[in-house]
């Protein structure tokens, strides 16, 4: 699975840490998802898409693989 | 989340317990006469080399080992089974992996030792076999935060 958290985070001009805050998880948690080391919860999927107001399928997709 | 986890503030009571053993350990390698320290202590079960078993008696023991076993897992235990200053699922599976981590590398050291180790130094490994899961696991949970540290840091 692919994000785009990191373009996201851009556009709403938001750092790791200030993200990290308003989902209440550590800094490393917000790089592994944007590095694309870790596949989040669907808690956490659902509380990433609320903070940049999209929907789920518009910040994570499948891959190929998945 | 985790229930079974403790405060963050257990780990570091967990280091200093760690600490204080370890020094003891020194001490005792320094210094034989420690290990000769008596104390008597309350067991269930004892036995004397060749001698018979005893139940449920009070008797004077080598009290060093008893005292550094204990601190040793107790401050193992706080040390493994603290919650970070922010304990998510990231953490959390970083968690798990470096258990399955240090159990599995924990039995295959103990294979190794099973078919190379032979005679009275098996009993060390036995000894030293039962800190190792929690050794391991802190190595290893404790490295791989670590290293996700820095690379987070890395990236700003």
């Amino acid at each position: 699975m692919k994000n785009n958290i990191k373009i996201q985070r851009a556009i709403h001009q938001m750092t790791q840490e200030e993200l990290a805050q308003k989902l209440s998880v550590s800094r490393q948690t917000i790089h592994a998802m944007e590095s694309g080391k870790y596949v989040p919860s669907t808690v956490l999927a659902l509380k990433v898409a609320k903070v940049f107001g999209k929907s789920v399928e518009e910040i994570f997709m499948l891959e190929k693989w998945d | 989340m985790n229930t079974l986890l403790l405060p963050h503030r257990f780990k570091k009571v967990g280091w200093l317990l760690l600490a204080i053993t370890t020094i003891l350990y020194i001490l005792t390698i320094v210094n034989n006469d420690l290990t000769d320290w008596k104390a008597p202590v309350f067991a269930i079960c004892i036995d004397e080399l060749l001698g018979e078993h005893k139940w449920f008696v009070w008797q004077d023991t080598e009290i060093i080992q008893t005292v550094m076993g204990v601190l040793f897992i107790v401050g193992g235990l706080l040390v493994s089974f603290s919650k970070e200053p922010i304990e998510d699922e990231f953490i959390g599976k970083l968690r798990l992996s470096s258990w399955m981590w240090a159990v599995g590398l924990n039995y295959i050291l103990l294979i190794f030792a099973f078919l190379f180790v032979y005679g009275t130094a098996f009993l060390s490994v036995m000894i030293y076999g039962m800190f190792t899961v929690l050794i391991i696991f802190i190595l290893r949970f404790n490295f791989i935060l670590f290293q996700n540290k820095r690379q987070t840091k890395h990236e700003e």
